[in-house]
């Protein structure tokens, strides 16, 4: 079942000419993990955005959870259903204390006090900062920060949860810790995840992927298939993982390869009994 | 010229507290001139400590950096003097853009250095030539442009002071692709025309794998690893352990090792693994 | 070198004052205040220098950490003894001098009054985080709703900004570290100079502070923020017996404090 419709959307930011998104449609399924990837100005932050309202389409029509994001009346229901997670995380969190930051979205939804202690532990302990829930937040590193910012959206229990570059501004290890904690949540918990991002690694564990370009959706598929089109991803500017570029130049020179191992120890086994015959 | 002597460097943060942490200790190294070095290391092994230090503005709790045969924290002039020879761009210089033009905020540099205005306008133009940076955007705000243009004015603002060592704090970081590869190019086209010594600290292995011919390993405030990137990659086992990355390439030929292909040591690009692979396959076929 | 400032820090702990509603220590700092300000005699102050030296064993906060917050007042106090000290009429303390009996006493009692004050707020932000602080303070000031004074406005307002010293200290610093790098001069030169060199460290970051206003006001929204209305909180504050038994000492102290006053002690 697809939790979010997104049919034939426009959209132009107050005072520009351009339009930032022209003619979108596509759903998403329930509980899936979705990467959306493109470079900067492609559109993809402008799709997140559109997804828990914060931008409303100029024309078409978005519905997330059943609800019109048109529909102001219903505007706190369709987002206490849709978590964001933004670039920086020193500016989505509000609080000086980590519990009190992941208890704000429930506190805002009037959850009895009892229930909210309840899902701040809980949503805490999913993402494994449950330790630190005394600790003020700018003593963390970066990916403890996001991971808090993470659970401050989980404490909504949300279907969803939207990610805009949550790794743009960390180190390997902060972006390792982000990519774990939402793979868990998507297969463990359920939850669906929209990844928007531009490193190519991050979406190799996606059951799909968009790629987006000047506002359009230009490549949608499982990861492995839109990465074999080299052609298409070189000439949007990004990356294509080692995994498939190697398959792919073997493939070239004369080696019958299926382009399909993203893993890169799928990808070794390929080659080496390949090798063998 | 500026060759780079660095002797027993060792610096203290919050000395004398119950919080005392040295960042950096022991370390001792020499760059010679027109190289281009990467220095890589997890968050808070010591690299951002160190180049803070490669042009004074943090001094060492002991040992002593030497640019060009002066130790750099003799006098106060020699730390004044040690800013224009030595260019420090950190983390995000975006959020360093203050003035009312793309113009006036390169040229705040060379104006610093007290030079003559049609001096600060040749250079203003030439820094915006090495990053590609058009005229037209001259008169421009910069708080107007994107976050790609943003970057590499503010790297031309260091560019124009003319420095022999150029000094990049993660000059990449979120940024797409296509941006990150403008800005290496830049870089190394300003070194190619100018000779000058290029630093590049990056968590990229990637692009340092690609640009570098010296790289440099940081972990716990000391020096770890030292060599060129085949001899620093053939360690790749060493630097997954201190929590590094290695390049993709070198990862998928690990992989591949692990299979029992017999791959040559310090694999770091696309193009050694595909050649590697192909001999392989060439050697089994004949 | 920004990192050191100390504002309105607070010390973790697990004392009888830490654990204090913070509407109690809010009210007692209140009642201090008052009675500090109904003090005449030396009895008086020396009643209320006992009171704090008892609250700061209490709440295991060191002289030392005190000592740190009064030295940027350094200067005011001493101000106001040297002015107390010649500015008062009276018994000479040598023919012909100035400075007389009553100025000295007056001097102390001033300087004493100044620190005790200081002492007091301290006492209260050494031992209540912000966030408690904060919520005690909409608490206390909630029947003013009732008049249309944005209470809630005007706390979250204070909390955000206490969130945010931190991260923006940081910020200064780090742009401060990249002007230097190109060639900024921040030490040298005139008081006009100095302020001009200021420039290019508070343009980025008024910048960055309404860029951060920004995000921060879409990742409130996203978050379900609509205002105070219906909002619930995670942490009750309710008052316990502890908070009683304070608070009336705290009124037993201002009350003991007025009778000396009118004993002239």
């Amino acid at each position: 079942m697809s939790i979010i419709k997104f049919e034939n959307v426009h959209y132009t930011y107050p005072g520009d000419q351009l339009e930032s998104l022209c003619g979108v449609s596509l759903e998403i399924e329930e509980g899936s993990f979705v990467a959306v990837l493109g470079h900067n100005g492609s559109g993809k932050s402008t799709l997140a955005k559109h997804m828990n309202a914060i931008l409303v389409p100029t024309e078409g029509k978005v519905t997330v959870c059943g609800i019109d994001s048109a529909d102001e009346e219903r505007l706190i229901q369709l987002r206490r259903n849709v978590g964001m997670v933004f670039q920086n995380p020193d500016n989505q969190i509000v609080a000086n204390v980590v519990e009190d930051d992941v208890a704000f979205a429930p506190e805002n939804l009037g959850v009895e006090p009892k229930e909210i202690r309840r899902r701040v532990d809980e949503a805490l302990k999913l993402v494994g900062m449950y330790e630190k829930r005394q600790h003020a937040p700018h003593l963390l590193s970066g990916g403890q920060k996001q991971r808090v910012a993470i659970a401050g959206v989980i404490a909504m229990e949300p279907k969803i949860i939207v990610l805009d570059e949550p790794t743009a501004m960390l180190d390997p290890i902060g972006r390792e810790e982000v990519i774990s904690t939402i793979t868990r949540l998507c297969r463990e918990k359920g939850m669906t995840v929209v990844l928007i991002t531009h490193h190519m690694d991050e979406c190799v564990g996606a059951d799909r992927l968009i790629v987006m370009s000047n506002g359009s959706v230009v490549a949608d598929g499982l990861p492995a298939e839109v990465f074999a089109d080299i052609g298409l991803m070189e000439r949007e500017g990004l990356t294509v993982p080692e995994t498939t570029r190697l398959l792919y130049d073997l493939k070239q020179r004369g080696m019958d390869l299926p382009l399909t191992a993203l893993d890169v120890d799928a990808c070794a086994k390929e080659i080496v009994e390949k090798l063998r015959g | 010229m500026a060759e780079i002597i660095v002797e027993q460097l060792r610096h203290v943060y919050s000395a004398g507290t119950p919080f005392e942490v040295a960042a950096i200790e022991d370390i001792d190294l020499s760059i010679p001139q027109g190289q281009l070095v990467g220095i890589i290391g997890h968050t808070g092994s010591g690299k951002s400590t160190f180049i803070q230090h490669m042009n004074a503005l943090l001094a060492p709790s002991a040992g002593k950096v030497c640019c060009g045969g002066q130790d750099i924290n003799e006098s106060k002039l020699s730390r004044r003097d040690v800013k224009h020879q030595v260019g420090l761009v950190f983390q995000y210089p975006e959020y360093q853009l203050f003035e009312e033009t793309v113009y006036k905020d390169i040229a705040f540099g060379p104006k610093n250095m007290k030079l003559s205005e049609e001096e600060i306008d040749q250079r203003v133009r030439e820094a915006a030539g090495f990053v590609g940076v058009e005229e037209e955007l001259f008169e421009k705000s910069p708080l107007e442009l994107s976050g790609g243009q943003k970057r590499r004015i503010a790297i031309a603002g260091v560019i124009a002071m003319r420095p022999g060592v150029l000094i990049l704090d993660e000059p990449t970081a979120g940024l797409d692709p296509a941006g990150c590869r403008q800005i290496l190019d830049n870089i190394c086209a300003y070194r190619e025309k100018t000779g000058a010594t290029v630093i590049i600290v990056s968590h990229n292995m990637d692009d340092v794998a690609r640009i570098a011919e010296r790289i440099i390993v940081f972990s716990h405030g000391r020096v770890v690893m030292d060599g060129s990137a085949g001899e620093v990659f053939s360690r790749a086992e060493e630097l997954i352990e201190i929590g590094l990355d290695v390049p993709h390439a070198t990862a998928l030929a690990m992989a591949l090792k692990k299979q029992g292909l017999k791959l040559p040591e310090g694999i770091y690009t696309h193009e050694q693994l595909l050649s590697a692979i192909l001999e392989i396959r060439g050697a089994a076929v004949c | 070198m920004l990192k050191d400032i100390t504002l309105g820090q607070f010390f973790p702990g697990d004392t009888i004052a830490h654990r204090l509603d913070p509407r109690t220590k809010l009210l007692l700092v209140v009642l201090f205040i008052v009675a500090l300000f109904q003090a005449r005699g030396w009895v008086a102050y020396g009643t209320l220098t006992l009171v704090v030296a008892v609250c700061m064993t209490l709440s295991h906060i060191s002289p030392r950490n005190i000592f740190k917050g009064l030295k940027p007042m350094i200067f005011i106090i001493a101000l106001t003894g040297v002015l107390n000290i010649f500015y008062t009429s009276g018994t000479p303390i040598l023919p012909g001098w100035i400075i007389t009996w009553e100025g000295i006493a007056r001097a102390i009692q001033m300087v004493l009054r100044i620190v005790l004050l200081i002492t007091g707020t301290f006492l209260l932000t050494y031992t209540t985080s912000p966030i408690a602080l904060t919520d005690g303070l909409e608490l206390l000031l909630n029947p003013l709703k009732k008049l249309r004074f944005p209470v809630h406005e005007m706390t979250i307002m204070m909390s955000m900004a206490l969130r945010f010293i931190p991260t923006l200290i940081e910020e200064t610093d780090k742009i401060m570290s990249a002007q230097k790098a190109r060639g900024a001069d921040f030490e040298t030169g005139s008081l006009m100079d100095r302020a001009k060199a200021l420039l290019p460290v508070l343009v980025p970051l008024f910048v960055s502070a309404f860029r951060r206003a920004d995000e921060l006001a879409v990742a409130m929204e996203s978050r379900c923020y609509h205002g105070g209305e219906g909002r619930t909180r995670m942490k009750q504050l309710i008052f316990q017996g502890r908070d009683y038994i304070a608070l009336a000492l705290g009124v037993l102290l201002l009350a003991g404090i007025i009778y000396l006053k009118k004993w002239g002690l």
